[in-house]
């Protein structure tokens, strides 16, 4: 119907702004819930735009036809003014309950609009979803990149710790704990699976409290043989993993980060020495055995970094995550040039292979 | 989504996040979102400020208004420190007074603070407002005469617990007439006296005044003109609260206190004498907090003032409280959430006999349903006692005890409270900070490291018998950040094989534990990111020390900016070779 029909026929009828959406579809809204959205209201006063549908108010770009019904309805609600604080409170918590991605859209569209009380309203939901997240579980949330370099991450002022390296090692040492009462339980069980499994979270430990100083002769020979053995057929079942894993890791960020590693790695040596002169002392034979087993001279740069990686790697690859770890890690350790680790309990259970020094 | 959503908006979002972990979190997401939160980061905390140089905070958050530092250990509050170990805020000052103009807050907490830093702090930021000196220490009151005179839009000066080199009360009357925006003056650590008139005078000209903590030089018949310049006041801290008692003193008191229709925090009232209480009983049912702490009152006036506020969720008094005034504190006030009970004579240096035993922590916790945070002094505890806390309380976030005789069995059974504290932890799931007392073994550890995955501040003294001790809490306690020792036999196998975890955390105190000088400079070279310092007051130089030689005390924190350069002779770092990484 023509305007002027309208007015004619119907003059206590409302009047209506016409609202163009960026895909081109062309709706009308009452005009007192239209002109709540204060971009709609001076479009309206200063262009006189909206009257018809031919002179449509061309909306903003981040205004979709969905998020507009949305907004409508806030509008629609709102502007009626009879209405207690209570009234509005309870709408606007009703209102409010949507997923987060739709959520982002109407606090995008609300800004883009200028209506203040629904950004602030969207803005303080979205803060709250956010509280009490890590930054990983904020990334998921609203698909972000993980393209912080590490240095930017290792930046001061993280007054809490949400350290994965940590937990990893709890588990570890429970499960390595728990692994030291089967096996003494079960002695003559099955050697293959219980070996498949020990070997596993043995090497984990071995990495990440890798005793140092095999180069330097202070395990048993008899060990260092076995080992060397092992270590050439690691290496050859482990290439085609290494190719797989290098490439994921030369396309996630940074080569900054890299960069950082050489040069730590370049003063690697000198520490190792330092730590060498501390294994010869050994742990109290109170502590449980793989308390006995040292810290290594990683960078915490470096361990952290790899660490995280291990993570990404072990949710992405999904698989059963100990051997998989496993194979991360010796090729992390080949990257990063170590001293070899050996177990040193008495087995002949593999180390983690490591080629170079 | 991100590609979507413009800068502004965000900015906005991130407006509503309150805490400093939710904003660290956020910068932490991605590329565009760090770059968000730096520049609009108004509000920055730096837990220790050793752990990065102030050009590097500057650096990283341009636009910053609000900034809290704290400097020493906490052990320092119990004189473990020695004089000129460090914390000077000058370095921090200096630099600020640079790069950010428009400063407005600065929160220091055990800092030395020097007049020069006051002067500097008055002439630098135009838009300053508020200033909390929290156990500082280093300034005078010719300090705060700048502060008073230059500062023209002060709210807030907040001095508490500082040692203050009080000169005289003349600096109160720097504030110029035309300043009127005084929002919150705590004076309660001068010792001096402050010009009365012109206190009375500032507080008649600053209609916005809603907390006032005078010092004991206050007289008590003074307060009362004081309170009718300021009806509106919300905190009042007040002098010493006795004389003899005048009915016409008395009834002005209590006319004033009547017009206290604000009224929510009551402090002071050193010497109190029992006669002026009732002045404030026309306030009690509004009262909220109340710190008694100074107040030698005993019961049953004690009791009597404590029972008249059904709405108190902060109480704060001496052991004079007694058992039977807890249990009428658990009787009538219900929404108690926080409990702090300080000995009046620790050292038993009178042959006082007070009636103040775990029984009463034991009655505030069943008739408390909201009480989260308990400080508590005593001299006997039982496991039993601790176990039904625990369970009475799952809800507690703050439990320290401090039995006042080191290493104290359960004085009913003789065993060590290691069930007691295990129960503790157990029970308590969102326990944040711990402090233990009394016989404890490792075992108490080992409940700690597997329960207390919440703990973010522990305090151990005269406690454990090997490293496993300190190991178990080192590799189980999640959420540490802070560990502080005292007395305990822990070595170095369990410092060594948990090094990396300190870098988790903000600081590790331990002294006249068994340390070994070897073992600081290993774990310094081992972690780069670790000042390691070792404090020794004995004469002997330094390079004489063997690698054996015990530690006497020894503070180790993370750090981004390397070893400090301003230590005093007794402090050594371990990392004389370790780069400074960043900044």
């Amino acid at each position: 119907m023509s305007e002027g029909i309208m007015a004619v026929v119907k003059p206590e009828m409302k009047s209506y702004i016409w609202l163009q959406t960026v895909d081109g579809s062309i709706q009308q809204v009452e005009e007192e819930v239209a002109m709540f959205c204060p971009m709609i209201y001076r479009e309206v006063i200063q262009t006189g735009m909206g009257s018809s549908k031919n002179y449509a108010i061309l909306l903003p770009q981040r205004v979709n036809p969905s998020i507009l019904g949305s907004i409508l309805d806030y509008c629609r609600f709102h502007q009626v003014q009879g209405r207690s604080n209570k009234e509005r409170k309870t709408f606007d918590e009703k209102f409010i309950r949507m997923d987060t991605k739709r959520l982002c859209e109407l606090t995008s569209a609300a800004d883009s609009l200028q209506l203040k009380p629904l950004v602030d309203l969207t803005s303080c939901a979205l803060a709250r979803i956010i509280e009490g997240k890590t930054p990983e579980e904020i990334r998921e949330t609203f698909h972000l990149p993980d393209d912080l370099t590490e240095e930017e991450k290792l930046e001061p002022l993280r007054n809490i710790s949400d350290d994965p390296r940590i937990r990893l090692l709890n588990r570890l040492y429970a499960r390595k704990r728990k692994e030291l009462k089967e096996r003494e339980k079960l002695k003559n069980a099955e050697v293959e699976e219980d070996r498949v499994d020990e070997r596993s979270v043995d090497d984990l430990l071995s990495f990440i409290n890798s005793r140092d100083g095999d180069a330097k002769g202070v395990k048993t020979s008899k060990g260092k043989k076995k080992n060397r053995r092992r270590k050439d057929q690691k290496d050859s079942s482990s290439t085609k993993d290494d190719e797989t894993i290098q490439k994921e890791l030369d396309t996630s960020p940074s080569t900054k980060r890299n960069g950082e590693i050489n040069n730590i790695l370049e003063a690697n040596p000198s520490r190792s020495a330092n730590a060498q002169d501390f294994s010869s002392g050994s742990f109290s034979p109170k502590l449980e055995p793989d308390d006995g087993f040292m810290d290594d001279d990683l960078d915490p740069a470096m361990k952290e970094e790899l660490d995280r990686e291990v993570e990404d790697f072990a949710r992405r690859l999904n698989s059963g995550w100990p051997e998989r770890m496993q194979e991360i890690l010796s090729l992390g350790q080949e990257k990063k040039s170590i001293s070899s680790a050996i177990v040193d309990n008495g087995s002949s259970r593999t180390c983690i292979s490591l080629n170079q020094r | 989504m991100a590609y979507s959503f413009p800068e502004e908006v965000l900015e906005h979002v991130f407006s509503f996040l309150h805490s400093d972990r939710d904003r660290n979190a956020v910068s932490l997401v991605c590329k565009s979102w760090y770059e968000i939160d730096r520049w609009s980061r108004r509000r920055v905390f730096i837990g220790n400020c050793y752990a990065i140089s102030p050009r590097a905070v500057i650096r990283r958050f341009p636009e910053v208004r609000s900034i809290k530092i704290k400097g020493k250990p906490h052990f320092a509050d119990f004189n473990l420190v020695p004089d000129g170990w460090g914390g000077y805020v000058f370095p921090w000052i200096t630099a600020m007074a640079s790069s950010y103009p428009w400063l407005e807050e600065i929160h220091l907490k055990r800092m030395v603070v020097t007049n020069a830093c006051l002067e500097l702090i008055a002439k630098s930021f135009k838009n300053f407002r508020v200033l909390v000196l929290s156990t500082c220490e280093g300034f005078s009151t010719d300090g705060l005469a700048s502060i008073a005179a230059n500062c023209r839009n002060l709210r807030e000066l907040d001095l508490r617990d500082s040692e203050v080199d009080d000169l005289s009360g003349h600096w109160l009357s720097h504030f110029p007439d035309s300043y009127t925006s005084l929002v919150s003056l705590n004076i309660s650590c001068l010792g001096s006296e402050v010009s009365f008139s012109a206190l009375e005078r500032l507080v008649s000209r600053c209609p916005n005044l809603r907390s006032l903590s005078l010092n004991r030089a206050v007289p008590i018949d003074r307060i009362a003109c004081l309170l009718r310049q300021a009806p509106q006041l919300v905190e009042l801290g007040t002098g010493a609260y006795n004389a003899e008692l005048r009915p016409d003193v008395f009834s002005s008191l209590s006319g004033a206190f009547s017009c206290l229709k604000e009224l929510r925090s009551l402090s002071g009232f050193w010497d109190a004498v029992p006669a002026y209480i009732p002045a404030v009983y026309s306030v009690c049912s509004g009262i909220t907090s109340l710190n008694l702490s100074y107040t030698t009152m005993q019961n049953p006036d004690l009791t009597k003032l404590v029972s008249q506020c059904p709405n108190l969720q902060q109480l704060w008094v001496l052991d004079y409280i007694e058992d039977c005034g807890l249990e009428a504190v658990a009787a009538s006030c219900k929404d108690l959430r926080e409990l702090r009970v300080f000995p009046s004579d620790p050292y038993e240096e009178d042959e006082f006999d007070i009636a103040l035993t775990e029984r009463g922590l034991v009655s505030v916790s069943e008739g408390c349903t909201n009480l989260q945070s308990v400080l508590y002094f005593c001299r006997q505890m039982s496991n039993a006692a601790l176990i039904s806390i625990a369970q009475n309380r799952p809800n507690l976030t703050r439990f320290r005890l401090c039995i006042i005789e080191p290493r104290s069995p359960d004085y009913l059974t003789l065993q060590p409270l290691d069930a007691g504290f295990g129960a503790i932890v157990e029970h308590c799931k969102g326990l944040r900070r711990l402090s233990l007392s009394g016989l404890l073994t490792d075992r108490v550890f080992e409940y700690i490291g597997t329960h207390a995955k919440k703990l973010e501040m522990l305090s151990v003294a005269f406690a454990g018998e090997s490293d496993l001790g300190l190991h178990l809490v080192l590799s189980g306690c999640e959420s540490l950040r802070k560990l502080e020792i005292r007395d305990c036999p822990f070595g170095d196998k369990a410092l060594l094989a948990n090094a990396e975890k300190l870098e988790t955390m903000r600081s590790l105190w331990m002294s006249s534990c068994s340390v070994s000088f070897g073992a600081c400079k290993l774990l310094c070279r081992r972690m780069p990111r670790l000042n390691v310092e070792v404090i020794d007051e004995t004469s002997e130089v330094a390079e004489s020390r063997p690698e054996s030689f015990t530690v006497q005390k020894l503070y180790i924190y993370r750090s981004v900016a390397g070893p400090r350069l301003d230590m005093p002779d007794y402090v050594l770092s371990m990392g004389e070779e370790s780069p400074d990484l960043i900044g």
